[in-house]
């Protein structure tokens, strides 16, 4: 017995065998919980199913077909390409600029920093609340100021042209502290000297920016890009708080789509809704490997 | 010379205005649902609105609990983020040191599967995922919630970075005196990873405790849900309780903002690791 249970433990020491056990905790759940259910929507387009899971059948393309005439899928699709276009330019040029503004170490700047950074901290849903209050035609005090500042009656989030704009507003005011933070870091990994030698070249504040800065940090403004960019795809939290995908439907994003179609809107269909969900991973897989190559050929080029 | 200066002070005064106005508008959302909270319901319909309160009162944060099943929704949110913090730490950990220190058959193809799981959003495979729980029994339940959720693709990449800036003369005099591998992550490893640790955990907890898609798909009673969830449905209702949504929306805010003021450096600080390795 004791003779068997020493070579069980010789056995479990051995490298090989420690780094599986190590490891199958989260390869077991990454299979299970993400592999799994990855495979499966790939076959579910191809089924009609509903939520209560009776008359399962093989529909072939037929999900895929009707997508292609389905005028809401493409509407949500538009949604989300101009919320994406909009965002992740908008985003990361913001917190840029604001990042080049309290890289400096001076405690006043600290301190900004870390009130920038609060909304990061926060559940998108709390904040959702408190700007659709704030913004609420009738009582929100955002809506007063508008008035008083000669808006009369402008509708905010309830207005179909201006609840999208809107809603990349309070996107980009909820996030942005993010890439801040991490663009400070970058700047600051920056040695002095490149700014001196460009300086003694003679460079100004807005050529020093391009010729130094710019190509320094060009890894991790990559890294920040396709980031945003795969959440804003994801767009959802906003929305479903805010507006519900109205008004007319031009908030409506794809994951909002996705979500009402196999969760809110009867006949609640999970076939056809993993085939929209299909195309948005074709989508966001295909624009994050060019942006990616992009970035990698920038990096590269920079070196030379 | 002289001119040259006044504009570069000009320039200067007007960044430092705007910064000023971005501040401004960062904090004051802040101010404002603090604040409300502590208004009778018509102290916040009233017009012209105000920030600041005609008289301060608890009432809102009294009446939210009747309104809402609010203890069980933060008990919820706590048992699902703790958990999930607590095992990403450990499991990941071990993970990532067997990615770093360890040889083994496979471990390309492995660390690939880790890296392709970091880029595929669970929006993607929600449904899938929703089917797969209900079939399993586990859907509505914290099994269904938390396991999902026990590791966590990217806390593995940073771990196994971690692990790798380790001198390896530490474990090789353990490993000279006849340490196992288990003697060594335990006793050497673990006690070295308590800052890592710290910035993966909190990173992990703000991103479950505020997670909303997620909970809100695999649950579907009020005894389940987390706060995130709890509050969207709460203002998705017909009847809009202004003061009990932001009394209970400042309830779900406070633990974390408490946490980042005490915290700060570690909130940061894995944020940065991720974007400067990524």
């Amino acid at each position: 017995m004791e003779n068997l249970l020493a070579r069980a433990n010789t056995y479990l020491n051995k490298p090989k065998v420690a780094a599986w056990v190590f490891l199958s905790p989260s390869i077991l759940c990454l299979l299970l919980f993400v592999f799994v259910p990855l495979f499966v929507a790939f076959g579910m387009g191809f089924f009609d199913i509903t939520i209560f899971f009776k008359n399962i059948r093989f529909v072939g393309v037929a999900n895929y077909r009707e997508l292609l005439h389905d005028q809401r899928f493409w509407n949500a699709l538009k949604n989300t390409a101009y919320f994406t276009a909009c965002v992740v330019p908008g985003g990361t040029a913001f917190s840029l600029s604001v990042a080049l503004y309290v890289q400096k170490n001076t405690g006043f700047r600290r301190f900004i920093r870390s009130l920038l950074y609060v909304p990061v901290v926060c559940s998108m849903t709390a904040m959702g609340i408190v700007w659709a209050m704030l913004m609420d035609p009738t009582i929100g005090i955002f809506a007063y100021w508008s008035d008083i500042l000669g808006m009369r009656n402008f509708m905010f989030l309830k207005d179909p042209n201006w609840a999208m704009p809107l809603i990349m507003l309070m996107t980009v005011w909820k996030t942005f502290g993010l890439s801040m933070i991490i663009f400070v870091a970058a700047l600051q990994s920056i040695p002095e000297y490149y700014y001196e030698a460009a300086r003694i070249d003679g460079a100004g504040a807005l050529t020093q920016f391009i010729h130094v800065t710019l190509p320094q940090i060009v890894p991790v403004l990559g890294f920040c890009i396709v980031t945003s960019t795969i959440q804003s795809f994801m767009l959802f939290d906003q929305t479903y708080i805010m507006t519900r995908g109205g008004p007319l439907f031009r908030t409506e994003s794809m994951v909002q789509y996705i979500y009402s179609r196999a969760f809110s809107l009867s006949p609640f269909r999970l076939g056809y809704a993993t085939a929209i969900a299909e195309v948005l991973f074709v989508i966001i897989a295909v624009v994050s490997l060019l942006m990616y190559r992009f970035f990698v050929k920038k990096e590269a080029g920079g070196m030379q | 010379m002289m001119l040259k200066q006044n504009a570069l002070s000009f320039s200067r005064l007007m960044v430092f205005l705007g910064i000023c106005i971005v501040v401004l508008l960062v904090v004051y959302p802040f101010v404002w649902l603090i604040l409300s909270s502590f208004k009778f319901e018509t102290d916040i319909v009233k017009y012209p609105p105000g920030t600041w309160p005609s008289t301060f009162t608890f009432e809102q944060y009294v009446r939210v609990w009747h309104k809402l099943p609010l203890l069980r929704m933060f008990v919820n949110t706590v048992i699902f983020s703790g958990s999930v913090t607590l095992a990403n730490c450990f499991l990941c950990a071990m993970a990532g040191y067997a990615f770093a220190r360890i040889d083994f058959r496979g471990k390309e193809v492995l660390f690939i599967l880790i890296l392709v799981s970091m880029m595929i959003p669970f929006q993607i495979y929600m449904i899938p995922l929703y089917i797969e729980e209900h079939k399993l029994g586990i859907l509505n339940t914290f099994a269904g919630l938390i396991l999902p959720r026990i590791t966590w693709p990217f806390a593995i990449y940073m771990m196994r970075s971690f692990f790798v800036s380790i001198p390896k003369s530490l474990e090789e005099a353990a490993r000279i005196d006849g340490a196992g591998e288990y003697r060594i992550f335990g006793a050497i490893m673990l006690p070295l990873c308590r800052p890592a640790f710290l910035s993966i955990g909190i990173m992990t907890l703000v991103n479950n405790w505020n997670d909303l898609a997620y909970p809100l798909i695999l649950t579907n009673t009020a005894e389940m849900r987390t706060l995130s969830a709890g509050l969207a449905l709460f203002v998705g209702q017909r009847v809009i309780e202004y003061g009990a949504t932001l009394a209970a929306a400042t309830i779900s805010l406070l633990p974390l903002l408490l946490a980042y003021i005490l915290l700060q450096k570690y909130f940061v600080k894995g944020v940065v690791m991720s974007g400067l390795k990524g």
